[in-house]
């Protein structure tokens, strides 16, 4: 690993103004678990980086709303995003996902702003975000915004964000009566990066479903919606029958990339049949 | 504490699960490890390295790297031969080179080294060197490099130590380093009348040993001496192989060994002590190389092997012979290879007796990272292929697992493949055992809907590597303190502990007064290395030995002094003689097992000291409808003599377990072309705790290795023998499906089920 230049601004707005400095290799760091790795094989060789450690708090601070929406700062740690009552309360699908989510010295330093804005496919949270219809905040010195995580992703480790612009917070719509759950599959260990994800997220009184959210990860370039799949659950009511039917549809949808965890055909084939248990498991949450 | 002798063999030291005596020193981090070592004007070595897996060297351009300010030297071949004209090195052959000669043999094989005392300058500096290649036709796979016309090595160059391959000096444009034929009865008659002939074959993947501390080595070149700190498992072998290609007496070179973060078998004979040597030398200074993990890929690894098996069974089971033809790919330098090929080799019929057996076993050079010695020796892919064989016939003669292997079973006192009668081997109570545990003839819950249950068993064995020596020094102080001399490397596994109890229990004093000092060549004298399970019983010999040299010495010491050591204190003893507290009693005890070499026909009547034994049962859960499936249970057996320390008997069981369990179910090395494409640990995978089965269960059998110290043999690698085997029995016992690679996927489960249903998996 080469030796660089660390920045340690106090404030968010210091943050991005030295990210906007011109030089293309400047990075801003939360936890610094991923940069660190590509760092140390010498894949990335940052001549400075900016860690956002020292800005204001209440960018590392897990709020709700009195209408059950959750304002989270970019800076919270996964294992704080875990810990958080709130969190517990509004979208326990975040804090079971958290559970495998790489490994306890990972999450005690990792941060939120930083898993999603890294842009790789296998990681854990964007599904479950997307499911939840959560937003991201911006912050970039032409201005903030907002947009869906859904449309943070534009490709293999890429997404919408400007090069000079950072996510500062994260917000969690509230959903009454939604239900969700996100399924790991892992073909080589149990700690291994996902081989396929899989979120879902549905509105229901119990037995109709409404509003449905299918993504999935891992095996595609960005986290992907299945549309078709959320068209077989709206209106339906579960039994095997439909579940199947679900499974079908997102082997149809989707299209697979094969890796050392699986092939094409056999992450099709996982695809097809955990489709219809992660309903089972969100009908369960 | 005072001490006075004890009585011999009175148990207060031995099998006792005392604390390993480091422990507390490992959990404050206050062990002494190289990677910690720093040295006044020392220099950080960063290698560079090919990036193709065969091919001429037309040149190599270090200049960028040279003008590199802060840059101390780059160094090529060309420089390491100004000192040492023929720098290559090897315990079986002298096929490898410091860095690359004209030639470079495997991706990943060094080639250029830059010293500098800022480590990121190395490192820098390495990335602007490169090299212009003529690449050549590379062979990659074992079989086929028995017949490729692409030749990793244009000539054969044994190194001398080892008889059996003495033949193949000079030997041109082939790939076989070593070719082993056992041949007992007539295998080939034998097959002609038999009521049935089975023939199956079997794969094993390439993977690597992992230890959590990457390889480190700092050489110092001091006025009278090369100082050689280094993380190696054969400290004596280091400083003959170095002094060897110096042209010095050994007394110039010095190794010394601190604690290591893990062996299991890579950091054996010259890895990167030659490298760093020579570098230091040239340089005049200090020089430190510390590999990453991701280099440790390049460094050294685990056979990959092809298995063939043929058994000629009567109808009622019994097997009457036995062929077996084994390959393995050794990659580009062949390390230990040929001794795994011929060690193992003889073993790769199984436990069992069988009247007429054929053996050919071959070590095959490739284009890939060097394999060489971990954990087992080549044991675990025989036992994967036998094992899985066995039930193969089991099932297709509709013989229970357990059934046939008790009809098949080596007993004590009968003649194993080499003509050697089993002696003090556990191999029936181990499965008796096993099975009780198992609670094999109960009925089995095998599951319902798309979750179906299987179990299996399986049983291995190995031999000892001999004939090898140890050599230990006990050193009895004046207050009755012992200090053990001895060139073990505690690596783990908790030598130091075991060795202090062997001390302590044949002088009768307690644990706590024995100290080891770690090994280094001035001051402990010579070991073969610590590999194969070999030091407990080998180097628990030559310290007990010692310690009873010691305690004999110290008895005619008192007695010349008209005491009795058997009841006055040691401390008086010598207060008595010398009239203040001074002196020593120094005891020496020096160990090599009897042995006879196999004749032509890998005949011997003594092949080994001591047989290890281990067996695995496994209950596994399968979902049908995706081939996932989960190991549930794992049951270990293994017979290790008497344990010396129980508590870490059962660590050494367990660790061995989950290690081949990570073998057999996730760890592989990819490549593309020769490069490894997985080369890190997020791409790697080896078991984390998550992956440690619900239920696992480890026990050493009640049994007594008569010849060892005080009853006791090796441990290490036992437990590995059986895992992968178990499991995949386990799989076909629960949905029929019988995989013969490893490792054992869940893709690989479900397209067994596709392809019994008669609805292959298309891609």
């Amino acid at each position: 690993m080469s030796p660089f230049e660390l920045a340690e601004p106090r404030t968010l707005k210091s943050a991005v103004k030295l990210l906007d400095a011109g030089d293309e290799s400047v990075r801003v760091f939360g936890g610094c678990t991923a940069l660190m790795l590509m760092m140390k094989t010498g894949v990335f060789q940052p001549k400075r980086l900016i860690s956002l450690r020292g800005i204001e708090a209440r960018y590392s601070k897990v709020t709700s709303a009195g209408d059950g929406s959750l304002r989270i700062g970019a800076l919270t740690t996964l294992a704080a995003l875990g810990r958080a009552a709130a969190v517990k309360k509004r979208a326990p699908v975040i804090v079971d996902t958290l559970r495998t989510l790489s490994n306890v010295r990972v999450r005690n330093v990792a941060t939120l702003g930083g898993h999603l804005a890294h842009g790789d496919p296998h990681m854990d949270l964007p599904p479950v975000l997307m499911a939840l219809d959560a937003q991201v905040v911006t912050a970039a010195t032409a201005g903030s915004r907002t947009l869906a995580v859904a449309d943070l992703y534009t490709g293999y480790y890429e997404t919408a964000l400007a090069r000079n612009e950072l996510i500062s917070e994260v917000l969690v719509p509230a959903r009454a009566g939604r239900r969700a759950a996100y399924v790991k599959l892992t073909t080589r260990g149990a700690d291994d990066w996902p081989t396929l994800g899989i979120a879902v997220s549905f509105v229901t009184d119990g037995k109709v479903l409404s509003d449905a959210r299918f993504v999935v990860s891992a095996a595609t370039e960005k986290p992907l919606r299945l549309v078709s799949v959320e068209a077989v659950l709206n209106g339906a009511t579960v039994d095997d029958a439909l579940l199947a039917r679900a499974g079908e549809a997102a082997a149809a949808e989707a299209e697979l990339v094969g890796d050392a965890r699986g092939s094409a055909a056999y992450k099709t084939e996982l695809l097809r049949v955990h489709a219809g248990r992660a309903v089972r498991k969100a009908l369960a949450a | 504490m005072v001490n006075t002798l004890g009585k011999s063999n009175n148990g207060s030291a031995f099998g006792r699960s005392i604390p390993r005596v480091e422990a507390r020193a490992k959990v404050t981090g206050k062990a002494e490890y190289v990677h910690n070592l720093r040295l006044p004007g020392m220099l950080y070595g960063k290698v560079f390295r090919s990036t193709v897996a065969h091919a001429r060297i037309r040149g190599v351009d270090v200049s960028a790297a040279r003008e590199l300010p802060g840059v101390h030297a780059v160094y090529t071949a060309a420089d390491i031969m100004k000192l040492v004209p023929d720098p290559h090195y090897g315990p079986a052959f002298h096929d490898q080179p410091v860095l690359a000669i004209d030639k470079v043999r495997h991706v990943g094989e060094p080639v250029a080294l830059v010293l500098a005392a800022d480590p990121h300058v190395a490192e820098a500096a390495a990335q602007m060197i490169s090299a212009d290649y003529e690449e050549l036709p590379a062979v990659f796979d074992e079989v086929e490099a028995m017949t490729s016309k692409a030749v990793v090595h244009e000539v054969l160059k044994p190194a001398g130590t080892f008889p059996d391959l003495k033949h193949l000096k000079g030997k041109r444009d082939t790939n076989i380093a070593l070719d082993f034929h056992l041949r007992r009865g007539d295998a080939q008659k034998a097959f002609a009348e038999a009521d049935h002939v089975f023939e199956h074959s079997f794969r094993t993947q390439q993977v690597l040993h992992v230890p959590l501390e990457p390889f480190v080595t700092v050489a110092d070149p001091t006025p009278n001496q090369l100082v050689i700190h280094t993380a190696s498992q054969s400290p004596s072998f280091v400083r003959i192989e170095i002094a060897r290609l110096l042209g010095w007496p050994e007394s110039r070179v010095r190794v010394k060994v601190p604690y290591l973060g893990g062996g299991f078998g890579a950091k054996l004979y010259i890895k990167l002590e030659a490298l760093v040597a020579i570098a230091a030398l040239l340089a005049g200074r200090p020089v430190k190389i510390s590999l990453t993990m991701e280099e440790q890929f390049y460094q050294i690894t685990k056979h990959a092997a092809t298995l063939r098996i043929k058994s000629g069974v009567s109808k009622d089971g019994k097997i009457l012979a036995r062929e077996c033809e084994v390959w393995w790919n050794g990659g580009a330098y062949a390390d230990i290879g040929p001794r795994v090929t011929q060690k193992s080799g003889f073993t790769a019929p199984g436990p069992y007796d069988i009247e007429h057996v054929a053996i050919d076993s071959y070590a095959l050079y490739t284009n890939l990272p060097a394999a060489g010695a971990l954990r087992g020796f080549g044991i675990p892919q025989l036992v994967w292929a036998y094992e899985s064989h066995t039930d193969m016939i089991a099932k297709a003669l509709n013989i229970d697992p357990l059934a046939i292997r008790r009809k098949n079973i080596l007993r004590e006192g009968r003649p194993q493949a080499t003509g050697t009668l089993m002696r003090d081997a556990g191999i029936e109570q181990v499965l008796e055992r096993l099975a009780q545990r198992m609670q094999w003839e109960k009925t089995f819950d095998r599951g319902s809907g798309s979750v179906r249950r299987g179990r299996g068993i399986a049983i291995g064995f190995k031999a000892s590597i001999s004939p090898t020596t140890s050599v230990a020094i006990v050193n009895v102080s004046a207050d009755g303190s012992v200090m053990v001399n001895c060139s073990t490397v505690d690596m783990g596994q908790g030598s130091d502990t075991a060795m202090a109890q062997i001390v302590a229990e044949a002088l009768g004093i307690p644990v706590g007064s024995v100290t080891l000092v770690h090994p280094d060549t001035d001051v402990t004298p010579y070991d073969m290395a610590t590999l194969g399970s070999r030091s407990t019983y080998h180097m628990g010999h030559a310290v007990k030995l010692a310690a009873e040299d010691a305690r004999d010495k110290l008895v005619a010491l008192a007695r010349e002094v008209g005491l009795s050591a058997e009841t006055v204190p040691i401390p008086d003893i010598f207060r008595r003689k010398y009239g203040m507290q001074a002196g020593n009693i120094v005891g020496v005890g020096s160990f090599i097992p009897a042995y006879a070499p196999p004749d032509a026909q890998g005949q011997t009547d003594n092949a080994t000291p001591f047989w290890m034994i281990g067996a695995t049962g496994a209950e596994v859960e399968v979902d049908t409808e995706t081939g996932e499936f989960k190991v549930t249970r794992l049951v270990n057996l293994v017979d290790v003599g008497r344990p010396v320390n129980p508590a870490i008997v059962e660590t050494q069981i367990s660790g061995a377990t989950m290690m081949q369990l990570g073998f057999t179910l996730t760890e592989r090395m990819d490549f593309d072309a020769g490069q490894v494409t997985n080369a890190s640990l997020a791409d790697y995978r080896i078991p984390g705790i998550r992956d440690v089965p619900a239920v696992m269960e480890n026990e050493a059998v009640d049994m007594v290795q008569k010849s060892g110290p005080f009853g006791a043999k090796g441990v290490g690698e036992s437990g590995t023998f059986g895992v992968s085997p178990a499991i995949a029995s386990a799989i076909d016992d629960a949905v029929g499906v019988r995989l013969t690679s490893l490792p054992l996927t869940a893709e690989a489960v479900y397209r067994g089920v596709r392809a019994n249903a008669g609805r292959p998996l298309e891609d």
